[in-house]
């Protein structure tokens, strides 16, 4: 079992040989792979069960590569490497004791740079609201199998069960439970939100930039991106936008009207507040 | 009996439920005793009982185990092992704090244990690995799919300090719900427990 020589690769870097890549960005990898080998041996037959009981097989997880950067100094990029995929779990792991739906831990390597995550069956908010499709057509092409490409987003909402407008307000509730429990998104788009297959959840994905504050100015400025994401990726985006913050609003209760306030101050100056820089 | 299979690691880890257990305190004692003795017997002792014991009560799933098996696994791997065996990191692993007597006490077999889970870790297919089981356990082996119906929740929430968290307060009602998210958290703690400060 130990064995870690220069020559032969860590495990974690035999995990991701054997791992199915599924998207590439400039921060990391992800890989869709099994953490042992799927099919269980169930070796003994149960005196209680007569027949071979149905064995549990092994659920896919989600694995987060942020793979070396060579234009950083090894040192540094270890070290900030370290504290990243740190950083990302312990924000999940705030969230999950918030109750905010975001997909579970289900493995960290910090050394090795990699976070494996529960594998989330479903599809992105960005492909389920009109305009998103146009652009990810390659990266999900079952969304447009079998309808033409107008109305997709609508036949794959149905798929799900739910209407638009339940969609929306999914949204913001948990973007609001989000807020609730002092942890900023950092990165909110309609393509870093995933509908649960079923229907019921909306969950939250894509830790990287997330970072913990009471701050109404964070929450604000979050928000602010979201609408910004709206904008530039779905077609009038301002009805479907004033849903998702209705029922955020809904959700906050008595603390909506200060980060309301300091919404409109956002928009008016953008996202930096000091102009340096 | 299921055996587990980790090509990364070249590891095979078996494990194994077993309930109405009538030797918990005797095996608590042998266990104990393994480590000091000297000489060919204490070989052969500490042979006879290189397992995790896990207390079955505060597991929640197969998952939960096997992710702190993983972990573990990991630790090994990379010459960070905190206790002294893989086999004491897995219980290590289970434990939400770093007290290596406290993770133990409270995840390993005790004189009130009815329902243990073994844990063995070896580099090849072995095929006696049952009969060493059955030779130390005086108990009824079942699958390792009846983990959560021996699972004791108020211990579970008590030592992952669940209680009072808003994740449970909402759904306190919905009881099948409730331990889908605690099992999911738990999970989520041992997987994460490397980077947790």
């Amino acid at each position: 079992m130990p064995s870690s020589s220069l020559s032969s690769p860590s495990p974690t870097q035999r995990l991701l040989g054997s791992a199915q890549l599924i998207y590439q960005g400039a921060e990391a990898k992800v890989y869709k792979v099994y953490l042992r080998d799927p099919e269980l041996q169930q070796i003994a037959k149960h005196a209680d069960h007569d027949t071979c009981s149905m064995a549990e097989d092994a659920a896919p997880v989600l694995l987060k590569y942020r793979f070396n950067k060579r234009y950083r100094h090894p040192s540094l990029d270890a070290s900030l490497t370290r504290q990243r995929v740190a950083g990302e779990a312990r924000a999940l792991m705030r969230c999950l004791r918030s109750g905010v739906n975001v997909p579970g831990i289900r493995m960290v390597d910090a050394a090795g740079g990699v976070l494996g995550l529960e594998w989330v069956d479903g599809k992105s908010v960005r492909v389920l609201l009109p305009g998103g499709s146009e652009v990810m057509v390659a990266q999900d092409s079952d969304a447009t199998d079998d309808v033409g490409p107008d109305r997709c987003e609508d036949a794959a909402l149905a798929e799900f069960g739910v209407e638009r407008d339940d969609l929306l307000s999914m949204i913001g509730v948990e973007i609001a439970k989000m807020h609730i429990a002092d942890i900023i998104h950092g990165d909110l788009t309609t393509s870093n939100m995933m509908l649960r297959r079923g229907g019921k959840d909306l969950v939250l994905i894509d830790f990287g930039l997330a970072y913990h504050s009471s701050l109404v100015e964070d929450k604000a400025v979050d928000l602010y991106v979201l609408e910004r994401a709206f904008a530039s990726t779905h077609p009038d985006a301002e009805p479907l936008f004033n849903s998702v913050l209705a029922s955020y609003a809904k959700r906050l209760g008595k603390h909506w009207s200060a980060i309301k306030k300091r919404l409109d101050d956002v928009r008016l100056r953008g996202r930096k507040r000091s102009m340096v820089g | 009996m299921e055996a587990y299979h980790y090509p990364q690691f070249n590891t095979v880890v078996y494990t194994a439920k077993f309930k109405d257990i009538k030797n918990a305190e005797a095996l608590r004692s042998r266990i104990v005793k393994a480590a000091s003795l000297d000489g060919a017997d204490g070989e052969a002792e500490r042979d006879a009982v290189n397992f995790a014991f896990i207390e079955a009560k505060l597991i929640t799933s197969s998952l939960h185990l096997e992710t702190a098996i993983y972990q573990a696994l990991l630790s090994e791997s990379q010459g960070s092992l905190r206790t002294k065996t893989i086999h004491s990191e897995i219980i290590w692993a289970l434990n939400p704090t770093n007290n290596i007597s406290e993770a133990i006490k409270l995840f390993g077999v005790s004189g009130r244990t009815t329902d243990l889970i073994l844990v063995h870790a070896a580099t090849s297919d072995t095929c006696d690995v049952q009969q060493k089981m059955h030779n130390i356990v005086d108990g009824r082996l079942v699958p390792m799919s009846t983990i959560p119906d021996s699972t004791n929740w108020a211990n579970v929430k008590k030592h992952y300090k669940l209680n009072g968290e808003l994740a449970l307060m909402e759904i306190a009602s919905d009881s099948d719900r409730e331990r889908t998210v605690i099992d999911n958290i738990v999970i989520s703690t041992v997987a994460m427990k490397s980077v947790m400060t």
